[in-house]
């Protein structure tokens, strides 16, 4: 049996059947299985659904829950809190990087500034920027900069502070042959402190960018100035349960786009190229 | 006390200083309203009235309550059912793309489905909290199962172990260092959606306390929570966290020096 199947193949590509087409199916039957989970998923909330007759408030059907995207598409709600919940999360996340990279490389090229502000930046990553947002509101009222605020600082503690540490963490004799050899303060950063450091930097970035997605979310929810959050609290106060889950659907899916569309590629294009990592 | 212990003390202190120095002098040379910008003495001042009153100290117990609540369940379930998926390919092949999607969904998006099906209160900040913890812990439990190695379960059964000889001397101390990270970061999201939970979901706690105080325009009872938010998370890592997954992983991980 096993002969005559590899015979065919073989058959298959002396005939000139593309390579491609074989991948294709392999491609199609890893999608099959990770997509079978979330069909059974699917079943048992259908299951659930019928067996207990709960009403749409408590427990929506699978399918008036999908039927619930339609008008909010429709009318053009959806796209539009997308849009903005997305350009929040990138804003935080390039000033984030932006501010938070070059901090954490000033404060970590002394060994004493480092030493001595590594408690402060570990206090105010670990304080949750969503603690703020109380404050936040009596300062800047329910609007775009009360987010943006809570966001900015979410996303940024936790890059300088890895920055940081991460520069501490590169051996200095890398340092001491390159200044050897005639480097200056801008050749150092450039070429070992960035570098060496930058594992520790995408940590500091997935770190604060998954902790500052959530907190955007709640922040959405309290100001309710669009968004996506706005859309899950919005739909509670209206008891409409099957946008929740759509919401929540969707919070997932954005978070899988932020997570495989940006973060993987970022660090496969640079830590494992380098071949930094160890596993 | 080493000395460089002290001096790193020293040092660390600084930066808090100097912040609490700004702090006063913004305060106080600059005129900026109580609403906007308290005192530091004013924020003492509305810590100590919270105290005497008893309302700090019942907050900061509701809260520190709901998060043991919300682990506790979360690391019993997570690593039971961690262990249990682990140890079943095909199971854990089905159960971890569906822990890796909920994790994604992230338990503060679960507040409004909470407050639906649970009302305001304990059991939807647990649930809650619940659902920022235990897929994580679940997760790692798995991955920590699958790594450990073949050979280890192999001896163990060829001197005739069983499988709670199996669970308790190869797959749960192999695990551990996974499921140890697990926890902390776990933990760590937990914290943040217990506040945002608390600020939406809940009528006491120490989220709500600063929720209910911006309601007032009261920036001196904020500030107070903040500060004790940040205190609190810093003792349970530092204190607990921290030393227990370092141990753990210099008793069973493969890292033997620190």
């Amino acid at each position: 049996m096993a002969t005559v199947r590899v015979e065919a193949a073989e058959a298959g590509r002396e005939l000139g059947a593309p390579a491609g087409l074989d991948r294709l199916r392999r491609v199609l039957a890893r999608a099959g299985r990770s997509l079978l989970p979330f069909a059974l998923l699917l079943a048992v909330w259908w299951a659930v659904e019928i067996a207990f007759r709960l009403s749409p408030a408590v427990l929506p059907s699978p399918w008036q829950t999908i039927s619930a995207t339609w008008p909010l598409i429709q009318r053009g709600i959806l796209p539009d809190y997308i849009t903005s919940s997305l350009t929040r999360m990138a804003v935080a996340g390039l000033f984030g990087v932006v501010a938070g990279v070059p901090i954490g490389l000033l404060l970590g090229s002394n060994r004493y500034v480092s030493v001595a502000f590594a408690p402060f930046l570990n206090f105010f990553q670990a304080l949750s920027g969503i603690a703020w947002l109380p404050l936040m509101l009596v300062w800047f009222g329910f609007g775009e900069k009360t987010i943006q605020a809570v966001i900015l600082y979410t996303v940024f503690f936790p890059v300088a502070f890895n920055t940081m540490t991460g520069v501490r963490t590169v051996p200095l004799h890398y340092a001491h042959a390159l200044r050897v050899l005639g480097a200056d303060r801008l050749r150092l950063i450039r070429d070992v402190w960035i570098p060496g450091a930058l594992p520790s930097i995408l940590l500091g970035l997935r770190l604060g960018i998954a902790y500052g997605w959530r907190a955007l979310i709640a922040g959405e929810m309290v100001v309710g100035a669009g968004g996506i959050g706005f859309l899950l609290f919005q739909a509670r106060s209206f008891h409409q349960t099957d946008r929740i889950m759509d919401g929540m659907i969707l919070i997932g899916l954005l978070w899988l786009l932020i997570d495989l569309g940006f973060l993987r590629p970022v660090e496969r294009a640079t830590v494992e190229r380098w071949g930094m990592l160890q596993r | 006390m080493t000395r460089t212990r002290l001096q790193e003390i020293g040092l660390g202190a600084m930066p808090f200083a100097g912040l609490l120095a700004a702090w006063w002098a913004i305060t106080n040379l600059v005129h900026v309203s109580m609403a906007t910008l308290p005192s530091p003495a004013a924020v003492w001042a509305a810590a100590s009235g919270l105290w005497s009153t008893g309302e700090l100290q019942t907050d900061i117990l509701t809260s520190l309550g709901r998060i043991a609540l919300g682990a506790g369940v979360s690391i019993v379930l997570g690593i039971g059912l961690g262990l249990i998926a682990g140890l079943n390919r095909p199971l854990g092949d089905l159960l971890l793309p569906l822990a890796s999607f909920f994790n994604s969904v992230s338990g503060i998006a679960w507040i409004p489905l909470a407050i639906t099906w649970f009302g305001l209160g304990t059991v939807a900040v647990t649930f809650i909290i619940v659902n920022a913890v235990f897929f994580l812990i679940f997760f790692n439990t798995v991955l920590g199962v699958r790594s450990v190695p073949r050979i280890m379960e192999q001896a163990v059964r060829t001197l005739g172990g069983g499988y709670r000889e199996l669970i308790l001397h190869v797959f749960l101390p192999g695990a551990l260092p996974h499921i140890m990270s697990g926890i902390r970061s776990g933990l760590g999201f937990g914290w943040r959606a217990l506040i945002a939970a608390e600020l939406i979901a809940a009528t006491s706690g120490l989220g709500f306390l600063i929720y209910d105080a911006s309601n007032f325009l009261r920036s001196d009872r904020i500030l107070t929570g903040i500060l004790i938010i940040g205190v609190i998370w810093m003792i349970i890592d530092n204190l607990a966290l921290k030393p227990l997954e370092r141990r753990t992983v210099e008793r069973w991980g493969t890292v033997r020096t620190l």
